[in-house]
């Protein structure tokens, strides 16, 4: 038998968790993925489009449950328990998400998928006992969200270019520059800045990361409309923002230590098997009803693209079910997650595009048939998801040089002094 | 003589574990790599049977692979696709030429899933000792494997136990040197399996130019020749559909160990190949062609995988059918792609004769081709997860 990691006590806490599910939410009543064509939601859409009434109530929704499954023990599983975490393992943590699933609860992933799961990682790591304190029981509680200041108009696949500057200011720091493609910041209490501290250093050698009070003067934040209309994402201005010395993390001029622990943390949100109304356009089920409610079930050249996307997904999945349970038989995570993401981005765009297809001239305007324009919103939102946590090319770099060994590129701006560097911009010199 | 069944599910099936899995992998690379390097391969390709023959039945004798996943009541150990996928895989990784694929594949597959006792008394033990080599086929004149009445190119004549062969079966996996064949015929009770000795006069075997020059390919003619049902008249469908499932999924495992060989053929070159005074894997052209290399590697894998356990009945798996399909479709593709990606990251050195490149490719192609290709594996998928058939006006 393969080694199992130690799983004493896991009878006891499915029972507990389930215990727990019974007596405060309810178990999805249907299962089957029989679809019905014409009926229910008409949309398939990866980002929110919600107006900001509904939002609101959304995180609203989202906080109360979070605070709902903390209070009981549910809320930080791998936790430590000074400070409110439950001590158990990873694996703990899997189970009762897959427990969950079989329950209708509101989606918390406004808190989980930035906050919960990577800066509270990253403040437990790098934060004082005093910060964690602070931050840590409240963000894990649901009373306060927190988002990620890393990008910047100028730092996107190359992070550690961040030029956001922090100056000292007595007993704390002046932080002033622009943050990009901030998710949530809207509804964030706090945010975890990278900041250039010393210019005059290799650029990796030059940064400090912060917690920085979302509401300090100094703070602007302005949505960022994306390509498909809504505004998932925001800009972060940073004037004078005083930030005390206590709220940074790890050593001055440390700060690329901390940010590598987000980012290890970052979980591989693109890939999985994708819940909600996007996982329509890669579902065999609501596809073959697509094709057979617009007359193409018998067009061999539909047939042939429907078929390769479904063997591409379907294998996806399969590697997803294949990296559970090799995590679940304690062995070493593999690529599994960075292929996965690969995949489910690329699986997503053919979906929209094939539908796109099926669908013709009723998707360019909208008649108000069911299923037809409301492919739009899958369609204008799949280039993001080759970009976002980490470009296809970085992605490729990363699968390339870590888990193949190629040589990097040689590079010719890790040694010099960050000033020296020629970046975008800013006037040559 | 013997009507009694035999099933899969009479027997249950012994299960590796991780560590034993590595152990047999690790056993069958040692003696592959003293026994099957590229010159040894490429000798066996110059021989007259296509494979050497004491590496077969030292393969037999000394490692027991042909019994593996064969029933204990026939002499074999037992187990599944699994671990029979292990096996083929590091088999693929060398492109070792060699009977097991159709011997233990597809003939002892179809004698198992035609429940027919008798066939299975008479030629599985033979099989899992490794005296007697195999070769399944469904001599369909399209070359699609599909067993339908009128499409195939051997009939049978007359009737009962007493029947005689007429016909040709164009391509068929080692037909050249297997003593015994399995194959679907048409006779009144529709397509039926029926076995063949090989050496038996009427019986005239061609081999044939391969595109793969690693596994043979003959044109069998039978005239005349004597056969013994296996299974019931009219049998053959099921026999069929269950062989596919099986074989398309050991042949997953087989391109997903060629396709590996590709990828770290082309990895280590990329690292070692100098130009413009670095080397060519630092260059992020060569670096994202070897990504890509990668990320099908690791679909192909698991879906080889996972398709082996859901043949194998594994609780919690899909649907075997699905799965199988699946895994035929992605792990064609993946091996072709990466093969032909080889010869590219190499360059020019990787379009020479010398080269192991073009021998990969060829067995890419033609391992994608061999249960009639795109078209009907697409289709098939399509048919195993339940959308209905292609309707042509």
């Amino acid at each position: 038998m393969p080694s199992e990691p130690d799983d004493s006590g896991m009878d006891q806490f499915v029972a507990e968790a389930r215990a727990f599910l019974d007596a405060n939410a309810t178990r999805r009543a249907h299962t089957s993925d029989e679809v019905v064509w014409g009926e229910g939601e008409d949309r398939i859409t990866y980002f929110s489009t919600d107006p900001p009434e509904v939002e609101a109530a959304k995180v609203a929704a989202a906080k109360a449950w979070q605070k709902v499954r903390y209070s009981n023990g549910f809320g930080w599983i791998t936790g430590p328990s000074e400070f409110g975490g439950r001590g158990l393992s990873s694996l703990h943590d899997l189970v009762y998400d897959g427990l969950e699933t079989e329950y209708d609860v509101p989606d918390t992933a406004v808190l989980s998928l930035i906050g919960l799961g990577m800066i509270g990682p990253t403040i437990l790591a790098h934060g004082s006992e005093e910060l964690k304190r602070r931050y840590l029981p409240a963000m894990y509680a649901g009373d306060i969200i927190a988002c990620q200041l890393f990008s910047e108009p100028g730092a996107g696949s190359d992070l550690a270019g961040v030029t956001t500057r922090a100056v000292r200011d007595g007993d704390g720091w002046l932080l002033s520059g622009q943050k990009v493609w901030t998710s949530v910041a809207h509804h964030a209490a706090i945010g975890l800045a990278l900041c250039r501290t010393d210019p005059d250093k290799p650029k990796h050698k030059g940064i400090t990361a912060f917690v920085v009070d979302m509401s300090a003067p100094g703070v602007d934040i302005r949505p960022l409309q994306q390509m498909t209309g809504g505004a998932e994402f925001n800009e972060v201005f940073l004037t004078d923002v005083r930030v005390p010395d206590d709220h940074r993390l790890g050593p001055v001029d440390g700060g690329w230590g901390v940010a590598l622990t987000t980012l290890m943390n970052e979980r591989a949100s693109v890939g999985g098997e994708g819940a909600g109304p996007a996982a329509r356009a890669v579902a065999l089920p609501f596809l073959t009803e697509l094709l057979r409610a617009n007359g193409r079930l018998d067009d061999a050249a539909a047939r042939r693209r429907l078929a390769e996307l479904y063997a591409d997904q379907a294998a996806t999945e399969y590697l997803n079910h294949q990296a559970l349970r090799r995590y679940r038989a304690g062995q070493q995570p593999g690529p599994e997650a960075s292929v996965s993401k690969l995949m489910y981005a690329q699986n997503l765009t053919r979906g929209a595009h094939l539908a796109a297809e099926i669908v013709g001239p009723r998707l360019v305007a909208d008649t108000g048939e069911w299923g037809t324009f409301a492919w739009t919103e899958l369609l204008l939102a799949t280039p993001a998801l080759r970009i976002l946590g980490g470009t296809e090319e970085i992605m490729k770099n990363i699968l390339a040089e870590r888990v193949l060994g190629l040589p990097k590129e040689p590079s010719i701006d890790t040694k010099s002094p960050f000033r020296e560097l020629r970046r975008s911009g800013r006037a040559e010199a | 003589m013997s009507t009694g069944t035999t099933t899969d599910a009479d027997v249950t099936r012994a299960e590796a574990s991780d560590a034993e899995l590595t152990e047999l992998r690790t056993a069958v690379r040692d003696f592959l790599s003293s026994k099957a390097d590229e010159a040894a391969v490429r000798a066996a390709v110059g021989s007259e049977r296509g494979y050497d023959d004491k590496v077969w039945a030292q393969i037999a004798a000394e490692l027991g692979l042909p019994a593996l996943a064969l029933p204990t009541a026939y002499g074999g150990d037992g187990y599944g696709l699994v671990e029979l996928s292990v096996v083929i895989g590091e088999m693929g990784r060398v492109l070792l030429p060699s009977p097991f694929f159709s011997t233990v594949v597809l003939a002892a597959t179809a004698i198992v899933a035609s429940g027919d006792a008798g066939a299975a008394e008479r030629l599985l033990p033979g099989i899992a000792a490794g005296a007697t080599t195999a070769t399944f086929t469904v001599p369909n004149r399209a070359g699609s494997w599909e067993p339908d009445a009128g499409t195939l190119g051997v009939h049978v004549n007359g009737s009962g136990a007493e029947v005689v062969l007429e016909g040709t079966a164009p391509l068929v996996v080692e037909g050249g040197t297997a003593d015994v064949a399995l194959i679907v015929a048409d006779s009144p009770a529709g397509p039926t399996l029926y076995e063949v000795d090989m050496t038996t006069a009427g019986v005239s075997r061609t081999t044939l130019r391969g595109l793969d020059l690693t596994r043979r390919i003959a044109r069998v003619d039978f005239r005349d020749v004597p056969a013994r049902l296996v299974g019931e008249p009219g049998g053959a469908a099921p026999v069929v559909a269950r062989v596919l499932d099986v074989a398309t999924t050991a042949l997953a495992a087989e391109q997903v160990g060629g396709a590996r060989a590709c990828l770290e053929t082309a990895t280590a070159y990329a690292k070692e190949r100098m130009q413009f005074g670095r080397p060519i894997g630092s260059f992020q052209a060569v670096k994202h062609k070897c990504a890509d290399m990668l990320t099908r590697v690791q679909v192909a894998d698991a879906a080889a995988n996972e398709a082996a356990r859901a043949v194998d009945g594994v609780p919690a798996s899909p649907d075997p059918g699905v799965a199988a399909a699946v895994a035929h479709a992605v792990c064609s593709e993946a091996f072709m792609a990466v093969a032909a990606e080889n010869i590219q990251v190499h360059g020019g050195i990787g379009f020479t004769w010398e080269h192991s490149a073009h021998l990969y490719y060829r067995r890419a192609k033609a391992s994608q081709l061999l249960f009639g290709g795109p078209a009907v594996y697409y289709e098939r998928l399509l048919h195993r997860a339940g959308v209905g058939p292609l309707r042509t006006a």
